[in-house]
């Protein structure tokens, strides 16, 4: 009797079980174990990633608080004190107010009487001195013009300076140079900071990128017999690319975790300070800067290999 | 019956040494075939051109179904999958078993081998090469002829429909030689076309099978099988 030929059905869930497997030795098993066998030459390659990502992590958070530092300068400003005169009319102080108000360049107006702007005074170094010497008070009261943009703060003083309830002799006073000042500071230190985040990626892609030649070169039998059988092209140069990640992530890892550690070192040692020097950078934001040197050292570390895979693996 | 192996005024040159000149023929299912020639005639760069590790210069050539002439390198691997290659120096790989060689080829080339199955065939296939006692061992600690028979269970286990084999039995004694070639015939006889480059006159003269002839690039001689031995003149008179 002639046989039945029945084509077996492979179960969907051993199907996916198999090449998961497959995938997992292939991609990741491989390459971990040639990560472990040239930890050697890798060596160079992790210290020099390690301190690129220490230095980016650092002037990324340096960079944070500059700028949140920034926001604050800019905030004080452009802040406009208009001095009243002491004996303007509350009609003349009211117009003058509703004048302000209804400028789309004010965000806000605040009345500061006689007491305020002493006592204001009085937390000023050197001005209690002064405040003493009187028997009166000699600080006028003021309304103090929250101004939406600092470019707009000149105008704003030229609009009220000569204004019937505006003191004539000292009508306003605002700190022209201290943003342009900050900007100025914070525009060095950005240009530093990238030239030396810059020239430490050089270097740490470079290294990176040898020592995944001496991967190739070490394994050149092994690759050759693997694109004759038919191996495809993802397959052999996948495990070179995890081989980069290994690496950029135990740099970022140690990277990450000395940004950490520093920060929250520093945070617990003196937070008056931090809060004061450092504004915004807390143990959450530190954490979250870890967490993305870890990610720029994957990116690093597989974007290095793929370079050097172009370069030195023949198809 | 379609070709395997169709090569159309096929010329590879490396720079203004032609390697390769104005090559026809075609290779069928089941046929084994030699591939002869001196030394430099061009036997490496036609087997290269089958296994796509080089291009035609011009002409074209059809492998197992593609057009090997111009297909992208993307496709190489899954072409390089339908053609299995026995080599001289066998390239095995030294931290592997011969079972993990052989299964090897298999998962490369297909992941959705289980370990499973890639055991079971690749046992089958060192049994049929017979090696199916020698699956643990390391290929140091195989003999030339072994290691070779590895290779060829590591060609098959894929069941290519083409076998290339370039200079199989150059590093073999004549004996350990005439067992590779009844493997070749075993494996021809099941449907595979298997194309073997060689030196050895007296395998080629004796097992009468078709022989292409290189001569400086050029297939002077396409004898058909039955047609070699000592009376091979009458073919080319």
């Amino acid at each position: 009797m002639a046989g039945v030929l029945v084509k077996g059905r492979f179960p969907r869930r051993r199907l996916i079980q198999a090449v998961a497997t497959n995938l997992v030795r292939h991609l990741f098993g491989g390459a971990a174990r040639s990560w472990a066998r040239n930890i050697g030459s890798t060596a160079p390659a992790i210290g020099s990633m390690t301190l690129l990502l220490l230095m980016s992590g650092l002037v990324g958070l340096t960079g944070f608080a500059l700028h949140n530092l920034e926001q604050v300068e800019a905030g004080q400003a452009s802040l406009l004190h208009v001095y009243l005169r002491d004996d303007a009319k509350p009609p003349d102080v009211a117009s003058l107010w509703r004048h302000l108000l209804s400028d789309a360049r004010v965000a806000g107006v605040t009345y500061i009487n006689k007491d305020q702007a002493l006592e204001r005074a009085q937390r000023i170094p050197g001005l209690p001195q002064l405040a003493d010497a009187t028997e009166s008070n000699p600080f006028p009261a003021s309304l103090d013009v929250q101004v939406k943009k600092i470019d707009d703060v000149a105008a704003i003083d030229a609009l009220v300076r000569y204004d019937v309830a505006v003191d004539p002799v000292y009508p306003t006073s605002y700190d022209k140079g201290a943003y342009q000042r900050i900007q100025a500071v914070l525009f060095g230190t950005a240009v530093a900071g990238f030239a030396l985040l810059g020239l430490l990626g050089f270097v740490a892609v470079t290294v990176t990128m040898n020592s995944i030649k001496a991967a190739i070169h070490a394994r050149r039998d092994e690759i050759t017999i693997m694109q004759l059988v038919g191996a495809p092209r993802w397959m052999v140069r996948g495990p070179f690319v995890v081989e980069g990640a290994i690496t950029g992530a135990v740099a970022g890892v140690v990277a990450g975790l000395i940004t950490f550690g520093l920060t929250f070192a520093g945070i617990a040692a003196a937070s008056g300070a931090f809060t004061r020097f450092a504004p915004g950078v807390t143990v959450t934001v530190a954490a979250a800067a870890a967490a993305i040197v870890l990610l720029v050292g994957l990116g690093l570390g597989s974007g290095s290999s793929l370079i050097s895979l172009r370069r030195h693996m023949e198809t | 019956m379609r070709p395997i192996v169709e090569f159309a005024a096929v010329t590879r040159a490396y720079g203004a040494r032609v390697a390769l000149d104005d090559v026809h023929f075609e290779l069928l299912p089941g046929e084994l075939t030699f591939l002869v020639g001196p030394s430099g005639a061009g036997k490496t760069t036609l087997l290269k051109l089958i296994n796509r590790e080089i291009r035609p210069s011009s002409g074209r050539l059809w492998v197992a179904g593609m057009p090997a002439h111009q297909i992208k390198a993307s496709r190489v691997a899954e072409l390089r999958r339908r053609v299995g290659v026995v080599f001289q120096d066998y390239k095995l790989l030294p931290r592997l078993t011969a079972r993990e060689n052989v299964a090897f080829g298999l998962q490369v080339g297909d992941l959705r081998v289980s370990d499973e199955e890639a055991r079971d065939r690749s046992l089958d296939a060192l049994e049929a090469v017979g090696l199916g006692d020698r699956g643990d061992a390391y290929p140091h600690q195989l003999s030339g002829g072994q290691q070779q028979r590895v290779a060829v269970a590591r060609a098959v286990v894929g069941q290519p429909q083409l076998l290339i084999a370039d200079e199989p039995t150059g590093n073999l004694d004549q004996e350990t030689a005439w067992q590779m070639m009844d493997l070749f015939e075993d494996i021809a006889a099941w449907g595979t076309a298997v194309l073997v480059a060689t030196h050895n006159v007296e395998i080629v003269t004796r097992l009468q099978r078709r022989v292409l002839t290189l001569v400086q690039g050029r297939l002077v001689r396409d004898q058909p099988a039955g047609w070699t031995g000592r009376m091979a003149w009458l073919a080319s008179s």
